[in-house]
């Protein structure tokens, strides 16, 4: 219905569609505009103020987030009298602001911050006696911490648990500069997407519990990635760092945006399996529980695989990037082995729910379909190679290749996860995304690949 | 001084309030005219009249009854302003306790004319007693048959004066906060729960009976050509007789407070008068000496009528005193849904008050004035553009009572 | 939940239901009669309101937070609430306030009353005591008591 039309901005002109946010189209184009309250999940609420350009014909200035594109159409985002706006705006909403930069975890990545460098620069007027005390280190629930006097009010949190979640936890109360976020007495916030709100926090009043004084944001490396809690495929960075002398560390996962998959938000429980990536891994070649070398592993894995010549099964995770399987494939065609992946056990209905989680919490089961893989259990009961598939299959002997320590008594070989290896998904809506390599380890364990072509007869 | 009574009329009688002595005195008689004009032709009485909403703006009332859709399936409504707020306001209460069955006559045509079958009076939660007289004067009006047509419910406040503003209002009445919304991008009615409603002052509905029982020209024979009419004025602080008292627009201001006011108190000197609540830029006596009483002179002062409550300060009135405390009202009221307002309301008053503790400096004075340049034209609503004009008016007028003071 | 509304508030919210196009505008109205049957609003009352009524319990704790006349605490003393705006400072509020001081009452400072044409005044429950002096202020509080 709407049409497409130009309009100018900063004496350039743009296409855009008729009746559509100009905010978004300033930060679909990069033109630099300051703003807290908005965000495009959330829409506009217009309450910081700060997002002012001038528009021809208007005598006021006007905020852009609740601007809509009109035909001949002319903004002017920049000169001195809007940056003169914006530094004001942005000196009230400072005046009450702790100003506390070095013990704050939000520096590095707070709009407060970023905006200030832009427009601010301003003198301290206000004494930090004079300031309006809040409540700080408040424990809202769900990792989530609250310094009431970093707030600027923006409400995205409360839209957030309004709009989003439909939880209704978080609300502003009271009124005037006495205005704060909060939870109600006595209850806490508790929802499966609860620590989204932090990263739609755009300053220091939201920390995570969890991430909080562990690093300082600028020496964290981001890459992109898939997680793999559940066949949704939730966009994410991987911020990891290795410090010196240290491994490299994974110390966080946040939503990535793709509106076609996860939009804006991802869940917490998602967010916090980037702990199960680096806690109790497998990191040597096992036999019968004693560590044998890499060498003594192969050697033994080729002679079992000789000896159960036709009796094999190969078993694998639905969860393993789509080129490991169809190397995997390749290999069991080689030893002539019929290739399983029982799926029942990935389908968890308690998980689910209608946002993002999905019942089915393997990352790449669509994949397994695509590939014809078989996912009845494993009929031989010679040699089972198991590729990191949860379930022990019973067979005269085992060879198994785990990410993760398990008690079983036979040969193991330690492999790679997700994030120390690049690969491609399907997730359950049939969309193909790439992960990226994000960890490369001191001491590395070596890709399902790199193991195949070890053992490759 | 011509004596104008449109609306205060019955005010003096004796149970004035009781359906009895209304309708002896006249009361429901336009009632009539509703069996004689259409709806269409009342919205033109009432735009022919040029009647001023007299909650403050001082728009043409009939320009926002012309918004609302006239055949649409989705009930219309009308809400009543009640919830008078304005420092130096009191004008509405007057009407409520003593002559609620004209507002209800006001608001029987006005429904008749917008097509709406219920009317809420929103009123501020303080005004307990007078809602108390108000709701007895609709119950008698539901004995008598006269609200078989149309309902009317009167929905108490609890103490926000941001509710005043007619879209907090509507979001107070739909059970939230009383933020203001956002301005819609076009001329529409507000709404109410998705249907249309009409939000208008307490004293513009009772001025409907008027205008329709004796036509626009009627009306137009008092006041001003740009402001027809009568408001109930009202003058309080430093007067001998405080009070309420109707006059016509253009009245002298001077005369006005000679004349009902008896003077000011104690035989002292005039200092300054606040024109029209708070919320408008005071006036030196020298500027009160000159102005008449209708929204065009005052605009053209930088003043403006508002509510038409003026508060009137005598010569001791410390100016720098009476700032701060009218600061501490804004920040306190603040709604503090956006910065400029949440954040300036707060440290306007405490520059105010270092001022007042002689700790204050020069910077602080520049300093006020560019927050109040901040506060203007940069918020949801007229609030903060409100505080903005009240520090630039003291601040520019006396200014050397703040110097003195730093 | 220790909160239930009377009889006679049940039926007032039922009547009220019809009055409105939506029951969320009720709220207000409920919190009026929650503070009136137990003077104050606790939050079993904010729960059983929002069950009534359709707005979530924290919007409703919101509300009662922007609104000056509600109380989230039980009073244990008479609130006595004085207006301190311009009108009834320029009559004297300060004399009243001070005057207050020492008496065994909250003292509640207020903005604008609506009253200043009989400044200085104040409220106490639901009656406003205007055109007030440290006199007329000792025979209101003696009624009272």
């Amino acid at each position: 219905m709407s049409k497409m039309i130009d309009i100018i901005v900063d004496s350039k002109t743009y296409t855009a569609k008729e009746g559509s946010l100009l905010i978004d189209l300033l930060i679909k184009e990069k033109i630099k505009v300051p703003y807290f309250c908005y965000h495009e999940s959330l829409g506009a609420d217009g309450n910081c103020r700060m997002c002012m350009v001038e528009i021809e014909g208007q005598k006021r200035p006007q905020i852009a987030c609740d601007t809509l594109i009109k035909e001949h159409m002319e903004v002017r985002s920049t000169g001195k009298n809007i940056e003169k706006i914006r530094t004001d705006i942005l000196e009230l909403e400072l005046i009450n602001h702790p100003v506390d930069c070095p013990v704050c975890d939000q520096a590095g990545e707070c709009s407060l911050q970023e905006f200030y460098m832009d427009y601010g620069l301003h003198n301290a007027k206000v004494i930090i006696q004079d300031k309006v005390k809040h409540t700080k280190h408040v424990d809202l629930g769900s990792n989530v911490i609250l310094d009431q006097e970093r707030c600027v009010l923006c409400a995205r949190c409360t839209r957030f648990t309004d709009k989003i979640t439909g939880t209704h936890e978080l609300g502003i109360i009271g009124r005037g500069d006495h205005a704060r976020v909060t939870t109600m007495p006595g209850r806490k916030l508790d929802n499966p997407y609860a620590m989204n709100v932090v990263d739609l926090c755009p300053v220091g009043a939201l920390t995570s519990k969890d991430f909080r004084f562990s690093q300082r944001v600028w020496f964290l490396q981001t890459v992109n990635s898939i997680c793999h809690g559940c066949a949704k495929g939730c966009n994410i960075f991987i911020d990891h760092n290795k410090m010196k002398y240290q491994d490299d560390v994974i110390y966080r996962f946040r939503p990535r945006r793709n509106d076609d998959v996860n939009g804006f938000f991802m869940c917490d429980e998602g967010r916090l399996s980037y702990k199960q990536l680096q806690e109790n891994r497998q990191e040597t070649t096992l036999l019968n529980g004693k560590e044998i070398t890499e060498d003594e592993a192969i050697q033994e894995a080729k002679e079992l695989i000789q000896r159960y010549k036709d009796t094999i099964s190969v078993v694998i995770d639905a969860n393993l990037y789509s080129e490991e399987m169809e190397a995997i494939l390749t290999f069991a065609k080689e030893i002539n082995a019929s290739v399983y992946s029982p799926l029942d056990v990935y389908v968890d209905e308690s998980f689910k729910d209608d946002m993002l989680k999905s019942a089915n919490r393997a990352a790449n089961y669509k994949t397994i379909g695509i590939l014809n893989i078989d996912t009845n259990k494993p009929k031989s009961n010679g040699l089972i190679i198991n590729f990191n598939h949860p379930q022990e299959f019973k067979a005269d002997s085992h060879i198994n290749f785990f990410t993760h320590k398990c008690d079983r008594d036979d040969l193991v070989f330690p492999i790679a996860v997700f994030s120390e290896n690049s690969g491609t998904l399907k997730n359950e809506d049939g969309i193909v995304q790439k992960c990226e390599k994000a960890v490369s380890r001191n001491i590395p364990i070596p890709t399902i690949i790199e193991s195949l072509i070890k053992i490759s007869l | 001084m011509k004596t104008c009574k449109i609306v205060s009329r019955k005010f003096h009688l004796e149970n004035s309030h009781t359906l009895e002595v209304a309708k002896v005195h006249g009361a429901y008689n336009t009632l009539e005219k509703m069996e004689v004009y259409s709806s269409l032709e009342i919205i033109e009485i009432i735009k022919e009249s040029n009647l001023r909403g007299k909650g403050g703006g001082g728009s043409p009332a009939g320009d926002k009854w012309v918004l609302m859709p006239q055949n649409s399936d989705n009930p219309s409504f009308l809400v009543v302003n009640c919830d008078e707020s304005e420092p130096g306001t009191f004008k509405d209460r007057q009407i409520i306790s003593k002559d609620p069955h004209l507002l209800i006559e006001g608001i029987l045509i006005t429904c008749f004319a917008i097509k709406a079958k219920h009317a809420y009076i929103y009123i501020r939660g303080e005004y307990k007693q007078f809602q108390d007289i108000l709701q007895s004067a609709i119950d008698e009006a539901y004995k008598d048959g006269l609200l078989d047509n149309c309902d009317i419910t009167i929905h108490r406040g609890a103490g926000a004066y941001i509710c005043g503003e007619k879209s907090a209002l509507l979001e107070s009445m739909e059970g939230k906060r009383g933020h203001p919304r956002l301005k819609p991008k076009q001329k529409e009615p507000e709404w109410f729960f998705d249907h249309p409603a009409l939000v208008n002052n307490v004293e513009t509905i009772a001025s409907v009976p008027f205008i329709i029982q004796n036509g626009a020209n009627a009306y137009k024979a008092f006041g001003t050509k740009q402001s027809p009419g009568t408001l109930l004025f009202a003058m309080s602080g430093h007067v001998n007789k405080p009070g309420v008292y109707e006059a016509e627009y253009g009245t002298p201001m001077m005369e006005y407070i000679e004349y009902f006011g008896g003077g000011i108190k104690n035989a002292k000197k005039l200092k300054a008068v606040i024109p029209g609540g708070a919320s408008s830029a005071i006036l030196t006596a020298e500027e009160a000496s000159t102005v008449t009483l209708d929204y065009e002179t005052m605009r053209s002062m930088g003043s403006s009528l508002g509510t038409g409550g003026m508060i009137v300060m005598d010569e001791d009135t410390c100016m720098v005193s009476a700032l701060k405390n009218l600061l501490e009202f804004y920040h306190e009221e603040s709604c503090g849904q956006c910065t400029p307002c949440r954040e300036g309301t707060g440290w306007t008053d405490k520059l105010v008050g270092k001022i007042v503790n002689k700790e204050g400096t020069k910077e602080d004075i520049d300093k006020l004035l560019d927050i109040a340049d901040t506060m203007n034209g940069k918020t949801i609503c007229v609030f903060a553009p409100a505080v903005a004009t009240v520090i630039t008016s003291f601040l520019s007028k006396f200014r050397d009572e703040f110097e003195a003071a730093l | 939940m220790s909160f239930i509304f009377n009889d006679e508030n049940l039926l007032k919210i039922e009547a009220l239901k019809k009055r409105y196009p939506s029951p969320k505008a009720l709220c207000l109205p409920c919190l009026w009669m929650a503070q009136h049957q137990e003077g104050f609003i606790s939050i079993d009352a904010i729960d059983v309101i929002s069950e009534k009524i359709g707005i979530p319990p924290m919007e409703i704790y919101r509300v009662v937070t922007f609104y000056t006349m509600f109380h989230l605490e039980p009073q244990d003393k008479i609130n006595v609430q004085v207006c301190k705006t311009l009108s009834c400072k320029l009559c004297g509020s300060d004399e009243i306030l001070k005057h207050l001081e020492d008496k065994d009452v909250n003292i509640q400072h207020v903005e604008c009353l609506g009253s200043c044409g009989t400044a200085p005044v104040m409220q106490i429950d639901d009656i406003y005591y205007e055109d007030l002096t440290p006199a007329k202020v000792d025979t209101i509080l003696k009624e009272l008591r």
